[in-house]
């Protein structure tokens, strides 16, 4: 609970209707799309950057943790108030201030959701490239303060490689513009550094971000395999051969099945795994690099191999592609996602340690990923209503993720740390590691109100319960 | 500088780390010292007692062919990085100027970039992990060996660009990328428009560069059939893709890089003196310059690069010419918050003072 003087500073700033402090509607807001939750003790809807650098005073005034939020979309927990106070929420900010064709770029408010962004510069022949599963719900501020990914990312880049600038508030309430337009700057990247800083470091409340002209050419490619290691062998060697495709994602049998029968998008059912591959550019281009595609996907045990002969189509090979975590709930109402990285090498052997840890926690796993970026989604499908199996849940996780980091690999590739693998940080980073990090934090949140208990551990909340499996070293300390 | 700095080449990253932080404990002057081609940049240091280079780190730690991932000491050239590259058909899209003997953790101090810019990004979009040793001595490790990662803080773009001024780079991890599949290069001599027309081809170029002289160079790569109708369909002559090297030897005593929005660059340009020697990336919105006039005439060209949203920063000049334009023009307005982020890392000031913006 806030103190009731707090709560009538926040309702002079935005006004009594846009201050949220019932505890039934709090309750709303407690969670994100990742497992845990706990609820703010208020939501503020801000308006406006003055309302957000003013609602930031007022956190740091009286040091309450204070935790932006765009659609709640994220996997992590990184919108999570997991110590309490201000949830702000800054999806009323939703207008595209300005879309320039000539320079290809646009600025937006944070709450924008990525797809509308895409939708409105297709008008002028331009589209927003990071494209999240989520891209229907999630904001581009959320986006820009997780560096979200998406399966085009392949080739075009992550959320970071897009944005050129960004207006922040600190933790001090007051507002800054960091880079811009130019290619260089000269000083420091503040934004570079501030992208995928999980609202941590700053609240976001003007994105500027590069538009990118659409392709006049685009071919997408169906493909099954017999098994999750020849599909990941066929991966291998497209890149191996030099072509990088605009997308190339994996799904396993579990998923195929559960998709299917959902979107009749004609996946094979009998398949160990498929692949999605897409490639853009003029048709001259997309056209050899599809035969060429075609013909190392069939000589690595590629069967049943279809392409897309309209945009139809096309869209509903993505449609199962993207809802697909939705078609799980065929099988399980709730899934734990985790989205580890490894070297695109290792994805034969960590996909095989996924499957053995699933087997031996007696828990339904379905994997559907970027399979080009070496990032894994497993899914631990699993019913919340059984509480004896949510310990299990997490171990499985937990295991998924240290295989991926004896492999050379990372925590995560786009949904973030946050509230969710904070604790496995050290398995990446030795504490002169996390020592430079934190000095970023300190100098921008010394009071370290901002997303409080989030990227680095926190002992008091939450400790590793695994030694790792026994037998094998950590390869992540690379020098 | 009054006196002959100290010299120190450590041959690990550990010795480099005890050398920076000895150095830093005495309160002592350290300049970090790659492959020397960028030394002229930044603003005239008063004094230096120690430079620190990383010649000796000169190591490919890492190259996983099938990840398309390298890893590598700072002190490598990038020359030697490429030859390593280039035995499995692979390449880093880096071609800066001034070559050949960058190093690259000069490149990534530094943050010089070439024409391949245009169609790659720059270091910022590729470096994909990094490790620096700390004016404490600490070594401290960002990223990873995977190409998309969002764990922790992107301390990568905290360094890249940093001039040292925060810690010594010792080591990077890359994505790297496939030597194109076919790669032509056209040139022209019709100036802004022929440079625009080709900037404006169903395949985008991945380089493109204008010169004062009006030529135009732009070069494709890709797939055959798509590379043979874009160049076929410009209708310019066909040269050899050598002319790259030639001119990424370019390096003035004295240049200044001018780096504005893209639409700006025109403009910009022709505001030049007359008789002036430059060359452009328009697609990027960079432009080099090989400054012939007086400081006067350099701080017009900033003032006018600035009010486009750019800057005008000086890459090499004689110290008199260099103190009275200045090296990097107005500060940015967020530049407490730069001292800031500095004093956490360099509390003593010991790299690079007065060099860099902070």
């Amino acid at each position: 609970m806030l103190a009731e003087t707090v709560a009538d500073e926040l309702r002079r700033v935005v006004g009594r209707e846009s201050v949220i402090d019932s505890a039934n509607d709090l309750r709303i807001f407690e969670r994100d799309a990742s497992i845990e939750g706990a609820a703010p003790d208020a939501v503020v809807l801000a308006s406006t950057t003055e309302q957000v650098a003013a609602v930031m005073k007022v956190a740091a005034r009286h040091r309450i943790p204070i935790v932006p939020r765009g659609a709640g979309t994220g996997l992590s927990g990184g919108a999570v108030t997991i110590r309490g106070g201000i949830a702000l929420q800054v999806t009323r900010m939703r207008r595209i201030l300005e879309l320039d064709p000539i320079a290809q770029t646009a600025t937006v408010e944070p709450g924008v959701v990525n797809q509308e962004l895409s939708l409105v510069a297709a008008q002028h022949g331009l589209f927003y490239a990071p494209d999240p599963s989520s891209q229907k719900a999630c904001t581009i501020g959320g986006n820009a303060a997780e560096n979200s990914g998406g399966p085009h990312c392949l080739y075009y880049g992550v959320t970071t490689n897009h944005v050129l600038g960004m207006e922040v508030v600190l933790a001090d309430g007051s507002v800054h513009w960091v880079s811009g337009d130019a290619p260089d700057r000269a000083g420091l990247d503040l934004c570079g550094v501030l992208v995928g800083s999980e609202g941590t470091l700053c609240a976001i409340t003007k994105i500027k971000v590069k538009l990118l002209p659409i392709p006049p050419s685009v071919a997408t490619m169906l493909a099954a395999f017999p098994t999750i290691e020849a599909a990941s062998h066929a991966v291998s060697a497209v890149i191996g051969h030099g072509i990088v495709p605009s997308a190339l994602e994996m799904m396993d049998g579990v998923t195929v099945g559960a998709v299917e029968a959902h979107y009749h998008a004609g996946y094979p059912t009998d398949a160990g795994a498929v692949l999605l591959v897409e490639v853009d550019g003029i048709a001259e281009s997309t056209r050899e690099l599809m035969v060429a595609i075609g013909k190392i996907l069939s000589d690595n045990h590629g069967y049943a191999m279809r392409e897309a002969q309209t945009p139809a189509e096309r869209d509903l090979l993505w449609a199962g592609r993207k809802g697909a975590i939705g078609a799980l709930g065929r099988i399980k109402p709730n899934y734990y996602l985790h989205d580890g990285v490894v070297p695109r090498s290792r994805l034969p052997e960590v996909l095989a340690a996924v499957g053995e840890i699933g087997e031996h926690y007696k828990l339904p796993v379905a994997n559907v990923f970027h399979a080009g970026d070496g990032n894994l989604h497993p899914n631990i499908l699993f019913d919340m209503r059984d509480r004896e199996v949510m310990h299990q849940v997490e171990s499985a996780g937990e295991e998924m993720l240290r295989a991926v980091v004896e492999m050379g690999g990372a925590l995560s590739g786009e949904h973030g740390i946050g509230l969710e693998k904070n604790a496995f940080m050290p398995w990446i980073y030795s504490e002169d590691d996390l020592d430079a990090m934190h000095r970023v934090k300190d100098v921008l949140d010394p009071d370290g109100i901002l997303n409080p208990g989030k990227i680095f551990p926190d002992p008091s909340r939450k400790s590793v319960h695994l030694a790792g499996r026994t037998g094998l070293a950590i390869e992540a300390r690379w020098w | 500088m009054v006196t002959a700095p100290a010299v120190e080449t450590p041959s690990t990253a550990e010795e480099l780390a005890h050398t920076l932080n000895l150095a830093a404990e005495e309160r002592l002057v350290v300049v970090p010292v790659g492959g020397g081609r960028a030394r002229g940049m930044g603003d005239v240091l008063g004094t230096c007692d120690v430079e620190i280079h990383t010649t000796k780190l000169d190591r490919v730690v890492e190259h996983s062919q099938a990840d398309m991932v390298v890893s590598v000491e700072a002190g490598i050239t990038l020359e030697a990085l490429q030859a390593e590259l280039a035995k499995s058909g692979q390449f880093l899209p880096l071609d800066p100027f001034n070559s050949p003997g960058h190093s690259i953790g000069g490149l990534l101090a530094t943050g010089w970039t070439g024409p391949l810019r245009l169609r790659y990004g720059s270091p910022r979009d590729f470096l994909i992990g990094i490790r620096v040793a700390l004016p404490d001595g600490k070594l401290a490790t960002a990223g990873g060996r995977v190409v998309k990662n969002v764990t922790g803080y992107d301390m990568m773009k905290l360094h890249y660009g940093a001039l040292g001024s925060l810690g010594v780079i010792v080591a990077a991890s890359f994505k790297v990328f496939p030597a194109p599949l076919h790669d032509v290069t056209v040139a022209s001599d019709g100036g802004w428009n022929a440079a625009v027309h080709a900037l404006s081809t169903p395949v985008p170029p991945a380089a493109l560069e204008l010169f004062s002289s009006g030529h135009v160079l732009a070069r494709y790569s890709g797939s055959r059939d798509a590379v043979d109708r874009v160049a076929g369909d410009l209708g310019w002559k066909r040269v050899e893709t050598d002319v790259w090297d030639e001119h990424s030897r370019r390096g003035p005593e004295t240049w200044a890089r001018i780096s504005v929005p893209r639409e700006a660059l025109r403009r910009i340009v022709h505001g030049l003196p007359s008789d002036a020697e430059w060359w452009a990336s328009p697609g990027t919105g960079i432009a080099h310059w090989a400054v012939t006039s007086d400081a006067r005439s350099v701080l017009g060209v900033r003032a006018k690069a600035e009010s486009a949203g750019g800057t005008l920063v000086m890459l090499a000049a004689p110290d008199d010419f260099m103190r009275e334009v200045g090296a990097w023009g107005t500060p940015p307005a967020t530049l407490d918050v730069m001292r800031r982020l500095k004093h956490a890392f360099d509390p003593e000031g010991a790299l690079n003072p007065g060099r860099f913006v902070v």
